[in-house]
Formats: C-alpha cells, structure tokens, sequence
C-alpha cells in the first residue's frame, strides 16, 4: 500500500503500465483455493507462472496442499494464518461462492498490509457487495479486477493470474506479440488472442474485465495502462451494451473495438452478463459512435466495407477483428509479428449425414484437426460398435415397451403386430440386431438355425426326452437343452466372429452381403485361420457342406463366407454360423446400431433357437440326415423356421396356407412388455451373472431364466381357450375350421352357452360362490364401452379378412360376446381378447389332427405352450441382449425396505 | 425485477418511514374514494402496470379528480390502460388513488449505481416534475458517495446548495432522503427513483418531502430482495415458464439463464458463455427460439435437466439443435455434451423422435471424449450431425447453422423425417 496513485483520474488508480498487471514479481493467494473451480484451474495457472501461488485458503483444510506440476501450494484455514506461517503476497484471487466475495476482499485488505491487487472470479455477486467491495478497495488503495471474470495473464512475462486465461494449455494460445486485449468477456478473451494469431498477431497483456455493473477494472484504467506500455502497440476491446465505461476515452494507440449486443435493446432482463443491460445511451448502438467517433472512421467494419483509421476500427463480429486490426495497422506501417499460425475457416471434426442429400457447401468434409486432437479422433474411430452406457436396468427395457393404451407391446421399435405379419425367421434376428432381416438375411437365417434343430447323436437330445417323458412341462423340456449349450459349446463360433469383426471392421465394408467387396487386403494369420477350419473333431459332422449348399441354393450372399471360401480348406460349421450371425449383424454394427458385444454373441443366440425348437421335437424323430422324415437337404435348402415350428409341433410340412397362422401366432407372442414374468426371467438371470462382466454372463443360463419364469398361468395358459372351444364344439361334427360353409349355428350355439353362463352365475352368487372366468373374453383395460374391443384381436380379424380367410372359432366368439350381452349375463358387450385368437388360430391348425385322433388333448396343451415359447424367446432374446448391454450387476433386486413379512 | 407505482412502493418506503402521499388500492370501495376526496379533495388515478413503465409514457395515462363520478369515470377509463414502452407492451391490471399533495415545490430525487463514477450515485433537482433532461448541468446535482459510510445528510446538503435550492426545501430533505439509500443498500435494489417528492406544508410552516411516485428495480442476484416479503407473481409477468423452469435451476455453480426470443423460430441454441451468448444470438437473429448461457462448468446432473427442460418446451418445432460456445476454460465438454446427449435420448423415448440436425461448435477440455460420446448417442438415434473445433471461426459455425436451418426448411426437414421413418410436422 506504498502504491502512488495515478494523477488525473477521480478515483485511485494503481497500475500504470500493463507490463505490471501481471508480473514474475507477483506473489498471489487464492481465496478458496481447493474449491471445484480453482482446483481444476489454479494448478495450470501456477505452473505456466513459474509458481507464483504462495498459498491459497479453505476453512477447515488447514495442511492440505493443492497439487500442481510446479509442486504444491499449501492450504492454510485463512489468510492470517498463512501469513503467520511467513508467506507474503501482493495479489488475492477471489474463488469464494457470491455471498463471501466481500468478506473475502474485506479479509484480504485489512489482514495483508503489503496487498496491491485482487483478481475477483466470482459471478452473480450482488450488486450491493460490488458497491462495498469497490468503496472498500477505494479506501485502501487497492486495484480490483473483475468480478464475474477471467483474471489476467501475460505473455511476455509468462504469467497468469486468476483464472483459466488460456485454458488448459496457455502456452498454446499466449504467444507474445505486441497486441492487448481487453475483454467483458471471459471466453471471448482467449478465443481472441486465438484469432490473432492467424492473422500472425500475438499479444501482450489480456484483462478479462467482466461484464458486471461494476467493472472495476475498466476500459478507461486500461488505456492509461496501454499508453504506458512499450511493449504494446496496440489494443483490442471486447465491449457490451451498459454502463458509461468507454466513453470518451482516448486509447492513444490503435485499437479495435468490437461491440456487440445490438438484440440486447430486445430484452427486459439480462442474460449472461448482468451489467449488459443498456439504460439509456448507453446501448451497443451507442457505444458503436463513441468508438467511430474517437476513432474517426465512417461507420463500423466488415469484410464487405472495410472501414479503418490510422486510430482504429470497429467491429461487430470477432472473427472480423484479425482483419481489422491488421488494416489498422497497416496504416500505422506495422506488421505482424510472426507468421499467420493458421486459417479460422470451417473445419469440421466429425460429420455423418446419414446418406441424406445435403447440397454440397453444406456438406463439408471431417478434415484432420492439429495435434494432439488428430490422435483423439483417430483413436475414436477405433471403436467398432455404438456404446451404450449402464444404469440400473430393474423393470427397464431398452428392448420393449407396451403402449398404455393399446396394451400392444413393441421390439425395438416394432409392434408386435407388425411382427407378426412378417415371416418368423425375419423376426429372430431382430432382438439382436434392432433391425427386421431382410431376404437375404432370411435366407441365412434359416440355414444357420436349421442346422441346429437335429439333435441325433447328441447328450442334449438325451437329456430332453428324459426330461418329457417325467412328465415335464414344455418349457422344462426346452431347458433342459438349453441347459447345456453352455460356454464351451459356442466357443469356436465366438471366437471366429470376434476374429472377423476385427479383420473387417476398419476394411470399409459395409454390408454383410457385399459378395463383390474386395478383400484380397485382408489375411487371416496361421493360430486364426485353424479355428475356422474343421478338425479331427469335425470329420464326421455332414454340416458344414450341407450349409454351403443350402446357402448357394438359396442364393445367399456373404462376403464372410466368401472370404472364407477363400481359404481352400474344408470349414466347420461354427466358423459357417460365425459368417452367417455376422453377415446380418454387420450393417447394424457400422452404423453403431448394435454394440460388439451384440454382434459376438449373436451366433450363441442362433444355435439356442435351433437346440430349443428341436428339443420340443421327440427323440424318435432326430434321424441321422432326416428329421420327421424330411431329409436334410430339402430342409435346410427350402424351408423357413415357420416351417420348422409347424413341423415340431404336428409332425408333418405346412402349406403355405397352414404356415401362415403359425406365423402370426408366434408373431403376436413375442413379447409382452418387461413387467411380464418371463421377460422378469430373463432379465433376472442377466443381472445374476454380472452384465458389467459381459463374458461372464452364459446367455443359455439367461434363456433358462425366461423358460424357468413362464407356466401353466403363464404362457400355458393358450390351452384354456382351446379346452373352452373343445367342449362347445364337441360332437357338433365339425370337419374343417377353415371353411365358412360349415353348417353349424354358431348363433344358436352362443346362446345355448349364454344362458347356461348366465344361470351358472346366478347359482354361483346365491352360494357365496365365484363362476369361472370365461378364456378368450374381456379383458382389465378393454372394457366399459357398451361394445369393446381388444385392438390386438381386431388386428388379427382383419388382416384374415382382407385375406378371405375365415376361422370358425374366432366367428364363434364374436358371436360369444354378443350373446352373453343379449342375454344379460354380461352388462356390456365383452371383448374377444388377443388370448381367444391365439386359441382360435391353433386349434384350426390342429383340429384335423386332433379329430383323426393323431394328436390327443395332451398334445393340445403342448401345443399351446409350445407355441408361446417359440414366440417368446425371441422377446426374450431381446431382454436378455438388452439387459447384457445396459444393465449393472445385480440391478434387478428388490431391497429388503421394500419386502413386507406376513404370517 | 422492477416496480413501479405506490400501491407497493408505499410499503417499501414505511419500512424506512419516509413520508408518502396516501394511496388507496384497487379494491377502494365507493364509500372509502367518497371519504379520501373528502380527506384531501385532489386525488391522482394511476393505472397499475407490472415492470418497468416509462415515466414520459405515462403522461395522459394519469387522471386528477376531485369528485366521484370522475374517479369511477378514471378508474373505468386506466383499469385496464395499455401502454407501449420500447420493445414492451404493458397492460395495467386496476387502479391505485393517490392523495394530491399540495406544494410549491417538487424534488426530484434517485440513487443509481453510476459507472462513470464507478459508486452509488444521487441524482437530486429542486426542478422536478419536469423531464430531467431538459433541465440544464447547473440545476441537477450529481453526487457519487462512499457506498460504507452511505448517504450522508452533509452530501445531501452541499447538493442542495450547489444548484442553488431554495432554503426552506434543504432541511426537510437533508432529514429525510438518507434513509432512501438505506432502503435501496439494504434491500437489495439496484435503482431507486421518486419522482415528483413533493413539499407539503405542515404546521408552523415546516415543508415534509412526500412521495408522490416510486420507481425502483431489484438486483436478481441479492438475496436480501426476499426481506421485502414481495409476492413473486410481482415479477412473474417478466418470465414465460419456460425461463422460470430453467431459471429455478439457477446457482453459482454453472449459469442457467434464459432469454426466449422468438417462440416460432426453428433453432434451439444452447450457448455456453456470455461472450457466445451475444454473438449468437445477434447472429441468429429471429431463426433462434432461445438466447441462453449455460456456461460456468454445470455438473452432468444440472446440464441434463436444463437441456430436458428445453426440448421439452421447444425441441418438436426445431429444425437444428446447435450447442456452441468458444474455447471453453474450465466447463467440461464431456460432462455437458453428455447431459445433453442423455436428455436428448430420454426425450425421444418418451415423447417420440424428431427430426433434427444436429451442429456443435465448441473447445475445451475433454473435448474429443465429449465429441466421441455425442456422435455415439446421435448415431444410436439416427441423427445427422456435423462437429466443429475451437479452430473455427465460432461465427463461421453460427452461419453454417443458419444455412443448415435454410435447408431443413426447404426440404431437409422431411428428408431427415423419412430416414428416420416418422412425420416431419412440427
């Protein structure tokens, strides 16, 4: 405080020359130094300063140090205590939260008799501790930059002040030259000193002045300081709308204004910068004529009107301020400082558009940025895949999601009525790859999961008839295959995908199927290559020929199995279902659809469909070659997974008409959402596992988590409305349910049951007792209007409509609900719900086979779960896939705060 | 924050008893207008405006009566007055009556912080009820004090005499206006200004200053504003609720502030930094929906709630989302890309997708991880998207959004719409 103040101004003034705004001299001590702020930023200011942070403070944080790569800072309680502990400083820099600045400022100047300057970060401080701030610093002699700033930092003098001038790496954007900027903003400062450069103008002194109501250290201080300063040829201002501070100042070297903020006349509040807001005469538009007039120019420069002086310019652009200034200068007979570093033009860092056809000055190409940033996208690129991030996944699918409404569930997008419109092997791969296969896909598919349905010669078709013949439900049966298709069973599979992904994955290619994509640049080395040809292990298994053919005679495409083709030597079949799972899962894994984590664990997928299909099919028809008797080429070449359904469940090969229904039974099954139980399964065996560990999670096991969680309540429960139906259309002589002309009065029939319904309840309710519900009708959410309807239900009807096709069972409860309103058992005309279609469609594929006595009511039943189980694994696929890739280990517990205890 | 008018005013000034004509509010009964004409036979109507009203703007807008026909007559007539200031339409909501207040002499008085003085300021003229501009330097006193030691009686008295007051006015007011600046330093103002004070004369002849008027505006940053007590709908006509959904989020740490400018423009903007702030918002022009600043480093948690809340309000008629800022110097752009990233998914999974165009401008720390993750999520969701550097011209990047915004309106919107396989309507 043995400062001179500076003669000729009507209030103290310290600093004379900015060459002493920030010198190797000071000594500085930072005001809650270990605050978010200051931690991440003072270690950089420190360290490019040659460490000129004596101490810093943080009540409470007494002998802890800040670290920095100059060494530490210690942490002192306060600022006496520091020093007492013999530091000394001239500078404070002020990081307290709003509500302290004043008593920090007022801490700093009464316990430090030798301070000079502070440096106030801090924003949103109320305007009337700027007003006590300012009279306090006044009195004391005290210089005060900010608040609401950046602090200051030098370029000769290698110094930085306060706060992130510069940011991360000063040294790259502070190069001495012979420029000042003065700036109300922060970031602007340092973007500033940027585009100087590349007009090859470096700087000086920067001031971040903020933009409060109170400016403390304002535009006029700062050109006194430039007048003084012999370093400095010239000036750029960074200046808004409010407050006088730039009137009628005279700069004395040239100098480029940049105001901006003409929009803020807009506004009746401020954003940002709370002193930016104009009263009056002092808006941008004012402040504009106050530079144009000190300056003497005709208006304000741009590109298109460059108007300059000998004494400056005025700007409203920044990126216009290199030019100007350069211009400027120009007429002054100075240069640059140094070489241009560099053009401000577009340069894109990473684009894609998609495919979408952008004109072309919109569409500018990714170029490579300068070090070390080229390194960062380079290694960005690396990554194959999307990247998902984790949360708890408990009752949260990224899979399905049922419409509240319409109680229709979809998958990744897809309603499961559209689904089931589409052929069933389409539908098997979209859990995985959130994409519906497309023909060729189709194709692929059906090769690589028939190849798995024949279980001859196999444990696992031991193990399942075992499992039936105790009288096991379907879905135990299934898990008892699926049981064993453990880790070690898949192996080799994973293992060649994942060598594939990584052959290919930076190749350019970008559909499985280009068979035309040139690949003669890549090279499979020895160890790889044995893990796709077969083995000793392999030479009698008749596969893998077997499913090159198929996939030749289907005209598949696959530049994997192309590729491999290439390697002239006999393949087995895990490197064939490796290529095939990978030739669909591709596209969706360039366009960072699907994680690599997907696209690894698709083939376990694939062979546990075909395992699980096959495991419902008896033992005495895996034939060697054959299958129910259909050989093993028409099978793998020809049919569909419709087609294998259909043939596990009644023997026999469906018309394309038979294969139809099946297919949207399975369809419409897929899914019900992640509250349903098996979906609760699934993903409960997931989060068992440990999905923060993929490899450690046995996607078998996850299946047995769907299988184990679905019964005769659910899913099994198809057969009810069957049995229903068997019992009204017993001995009624009916021959074929396809045929409209059959004879029978469905009418009558109805009400017959109606009014046996209606007197069972009147029964019921005289004792005390319930009557049974009726499968197939009403339903919790559909319901209340005086005629309702299941949207699932009305679907199905008419898509058979549009078809010509006609189901008399379904007619039947139509007829069912009308009747049971008619005749007052119901009060409003129920709903035929989704549950009477599914029984309706199997029982017309089953009744001929059924009447003939082929199949018992036993097999009904089967049949019934069965089919919830094909369509369900997909939906669980799903779950399981989506849980593995999102989920957190253990996410699906319930704690114990939220189980109750009863007695 | 501003109020104007005595039917608060009154209140503020009890709480430093500075003496204020009498006011009747809104709700004054026939009987109570009857007794109050009766009490002091002139009455002044005002119309009752929210904010900040120009005081020139107010002449005609202002009736004197002394019956009660012509009170009711002026109250049907200002009830509901509409009045354009500036860029602001303001519409009255009642009436206050205030007590004539018979004097020979009118004062005008205000305290501002004053930049060209860097202090709290008096602006004081014995000339008031006139337009202080038309008056000349000689007749105002324009005095900067010590914001510790306040407004002193002494200042107000050297004031008085420098422009040559009348005697009998300079002790009244020497007693009464330092309590002004009490009210305005510890209440949180930031402007405070009455206009006419007039003179009354009391017994044995002494002049009382009486407030015939009040104006004054709140800092929105000191809290010691809620020691008023005001009613926040005072100042709700200020902000939509959208700015008062993202304003709530408001702390030191990581600004939130909110400027809608065009509720039909197509360009949600997301800046970071009051300097971006400026320029993009100049730039941008009516294209934009927003002038914002979220800069200040704002942890993940905030950044993803304030980026929810404005595509909730604005994100289905937005043509490009366009994140900017410059060189960041300590916000994280990992952190903010990803929160906004995140927001973005969750919107589109729980009110459906949109087609948008997705451009960022920015530097900072961890830019390249932040790059990285928003590509990432912006490919999960099928968006196009191009990054630029700090090594940009950031006004450059600000052009390209508004040619890209161009596009989108000639047909890019649907385009995109149908990749993404939804209906391109806003």
């Amino acid at each position: 405080m043995n400062k001179q103040r500076i003669q000729g101004f009507p209030y103290y003034l310290g600093i004379n020359a900015l060459s002493d705004m920030a010198t190797r001299d000071d000594r500085v001590c930072v005001l809650n130094i270990m605050g978010g702020e200051s931690r991440q930023v003072t270690p950089t200011s420190h360290a490019f300063s040659g460490g000129n942070v004596v101490f810093g403070t943080a009540p409470g944080k007494a002998g802890s140090v800040l670290k920095t790569p100059a060494g530490d800072i210690p942490v002192y309680n306060n600022v006496r205590e520091g020093l007492d502990a013999g530091h000394d400083f001239n500078v404070g820099v002020v990081y307290l939260p709003p509500s302290g600045v004043r008593d920090g400022v007022a801490e700093l100047i009464r316990v430090n008799s030798g301070l000079e300057k502070i440096v106030i970060i801090t924003e949103k401080i109320a305007v009337h501790d700027a007003r006590e701030i300012r009279a306090m610093a006044q009195a004391k002699n005290i210089d005060i930059v900010g608040g609401n700033c950046l602090g200051v930092a030098d370029s000769w003098n290698r110094v930085r002040i306060g706060g992130a001038l510069g940011g991360d790496h000063p040294d790259e954007s502070l190069l001495k030259g012979s420029v000042s900027i003065f700036s109300n903003s922060g970031g602007f400062t340092t973007t500033i000193a940027q585009y100087l450069a590349t007009e090859g103008w470096g700087t000086t002194t920067l001031i971040s002045s903020g933009k409060d109501v109170y400016i403390h250290y304002a535009a006029r201080d700062f050109a006194h300081a430039l007048k003084n300063d012999d370093r400095t040829k010239a000036a750029v201002l960074y200046v808004e709308p409010g407050g006088y501070y730039e009137h009628d100042v005279d700069f004395g070297k040239p100098t480029v204004a940049c105001v901006v903020g003409r929009w803020k006349s807009k506004l009746t509040r401020a954003v940002g910068h709370a002193g930016a807001m104009a009263g009056s005469g002092d808006k941008a538009e004012d402040k504009e004529n106050w530079f144009i007039e000190a300056f003497g120019t005709d208006g304000v420069y741009t590109p298109d009107n460059p108007v300059v002086s000998k004494k400056g310019a005025v700007v409203n652009n920044i990126s216009d301020i290199p030019a100007a200034l350069t211009a400027v200068m120009e007429l002054n007979d100075e240069t640059p400082d140094f070489p241009s570093t560099g053009s401000l033009a577009l340069k894109p860092w990473m684009a894609n558009d998609r495919g979408l056809n952008l004109p072309e000055e919109l569409a500018l190409k990714p170029v490579k940025p300068s070090a070390p940033y080229d390194e960062q996208v380079e290694a960005l690129k690396e990554h194959i895949g999307a990247m998902v991030a984790r949360q708890t996944m408990k009752d949260k699918s990224g899979a399905s999601v049922m419409d509240p409404k319409s109680q229709v569930t979809s998958v990744h997008g897809h309603s499961v009525l559209d689904l089931a419109l589409e052929p069933l092997e389409a539908n098997f791969a979209l859990p995985l790859v959130h994409e519906i296969a497309n023909e060729n896909g189709r194709a692929l598919l059906d090769v690589a999961v028939a190849a798995e349905v024949n279980l001859v010669g196999d444990p696992i078709l031991v193990a399942a008839d075992a499992a039936r013949e105790a009288g096991n439900a379907p879905n135990a049966v299934m898990a008892t295959a699926a049981a064993i298709v453990g880790p070690n069973r898949v192996e080799r599979a994973l293992n060649c995908t994942d060598i594939l992904i990584e052959l290919f994955a930076h190749s350019g290619l970008q559909d499985g199927s280009d068979e035309d994509f040139d690949t003669s640049g890549i090279t499979l080395d020895e160890q790889s290559r044995a893990l796709f040809l077969a083995g000793p292990e392999d030479k009698d298994d008749p596969r893998p020929e077997a499913m090159l053919k198929a996939v030749a005679a289907r005209g598949g495409k696959s530049v994997f199995l192309k590729f491999l083709g290439g390697l002239d030597a006999r393949l087995n079949r895990d490197a064939i279902l490796a290529a095939i799972a990978l030739t669909i899962s591709w596209g969706p894994l360039m366009r960072k659809r699907i994680t690599k984590l997907t696209a690894h664990t698709l083939p376990w997928y694939l062979r546990l469909y075909g395992v699980m299909v096959g495991a419902t099919i008896p033992g005495t028809h895996h034939q060697s070659g054959s299958l129910c008797g259909i050989p093993r080429e028409e099978r793998f070449s020809e049919w569909t997974m419709a087609d294998l359904c259909y043939l596990a469940m009644t023997g026999k090969k469906p018309t394309p008409e038979e294969s139809l229904p099946l297919q949207i039974l399975v369809g419409l099954l897929i899914s019900n959402g992640p509250g349903s139980i098996s979906a609760q399964g699934a993903k409960g065996a997931v989060a068992a596992d440990g999905p923060q560990t993929p490899d450690r999670v046995q996607i078998n096991k996850a299946m047995l988590g769907f299988l184990s969680h679905c019964g005769y309540s659910h899913g099994g429960n198809g057969f009810e409305g069957m049995a229903f139906l068997l019992q009204e259309f017993e001995g009624k002589g009916l021959t074929d349910p396809t045929d409209p002309n059959h004879g029978i009065d469905l009418k009558q029939m109805a009400r017959d049951f109606a009014k046996d319904y209606q007197r069972a309840k009147a029964e019921a309710k005289e004792l005390g007792s319930e009557v049974r519900a009726l499968p197939g009708v009403h339903h919790p959410i559909f319901k209340g209007k005086p005629v309702n309807h299941d949207p699932r239900e009305r679907f199905i009807a008419g898509f058979m409509e549009k078809r010509g096709d006609y189901n008399i069972f379904h007619a039947f409860y139509r007829e069912l609900v009308q009747a049971l309103y008619d005749t007052g058992a119901s009060r409003y005309v129920f709903c035929v719900n989704v549950d009477a279609v599914i029984a309706a469609l199997l029982l017309s594929l089953l009744w001929k086979d059924y009447q003939s006595g082929a199949l018992k009511k036993h097999d009904l039943e089967n049949a019934a779960f069965t089919v919830f189980l094909y369509g369900r694994m997909i939906g669980s696929a799903a779950e399981i896939d989506d849980h593995l890739n999102r989920g957190r280990n253990m996410d699906t517990r319930t704690p114990a705060s939220a189980c109750g205890h009863v007695v | 924050m501003q109020i104007t008018g005595l039917l608060h005013g009154s209140r503020l000034l009890k709480h430093v008893d500075f003496p204020c004509s009498e006011v009747l509010g809104p709700g004054a009964s026939e009987d109570e207008i009857q007794a109050f004409l009766d009490k002091h036979g002139l009455v002044f109507v005002k119309p009752i405006f929210k904010g900040a009203i120009g005081k020139k703007g107010k002449a005609g807008l202002v009736g004197m009566v002394r019956d009660l026909q012509s009170a009711l007559a002026e109250k049907e007539r200002l009830y509901f007055a509409e009045h354009k200031h500036g860029n602001v339409t303001a519409k009255a909501n009642g009436v206050t009556f205030e007590a004539g207040v018979p004097a020979e002499n009118e004062v005008y008085f205000s305290i501002t912080d004053d930049s060209q003085f860097r202090a709290p300021t008096m602006t004081l003229t014995h000339r008031g009820g006139v337009d202080i501009e038309e008056l000349g330097k000689d007749e105002i006193a324009t005095v900067p004090f010590d914001a510790l030691t306040g407004l002193k009686a002494f200042v107000v008295a050297n004031a008085l005499t420098d422009i040559g007051a009348p005697k009998e006015i300079i002790s009244p007011l020497v007693q009464q206006l330092p309590k002004l600046w009490e009210l305005m330093h510890h209440y949180g103002m930031t402007t405070l200004e009455l206009n006419p004070i007039r003179m009354r004369p009391g017994k044995n002849g002494r002049l009382t200053p009486v407030a015939c008027d009040f104006k004054c505006g709140f800092d929105r940053d000191d809290p010691r504003v809620a020691r008023l007590g005001l009613p926040d709908q005072l100042f709700a006509s200020d902000i939509s609720a959208f700015e008062q959904e993202v304003n709530q989020l408001r702390t030191h740490q990581g600004q939130s502030d909110v400027f809608v400018i065009n509720e039909k423009g197509t360009i949600l903007a997301p800046t970071f930094g009051g300097g971006a702030n400026s320029l993009v918002t100049e730039v941008l022009g009516d294209a934009a929906i927003i002038s914002s600043d979220f800069g200040g480093n704002p942890p993940y948690e905030k950044m993803k709630s304030v980026a929810s809340i404005c595509y909730k309000h604005f994100l289905d008629q937005t043509n490009v989302l366009f994140i900017i800022g410059g060189k960041s110097n300590n916000t994280d752009i990992l952190e903010t890309l990803r929160g906004m990233g995140d927001a973005l998914r969750e919107h589109f999974a729980t009110r459906g997708p949109v087609p948008l165009y997705v451009v960022v401008g920015r530097g900072g720390p961890n830019l390249v991880r932040g790059f990285g993750n928003l590509a990432d999520t912006l490919d999960s969701l099928g968006l196009p998207y191009r990054f630029f550097g700090f090594d940009s011209a950031i006004s450059e990047v600000v052009n390209y959004a508004k040619d890209v915004d161009l596009w989108m309106r000639d047909g890019g919107r649907e385009e995109i719409a149908r990749h993404l396989g939804i209906s391109a309507a806003a």
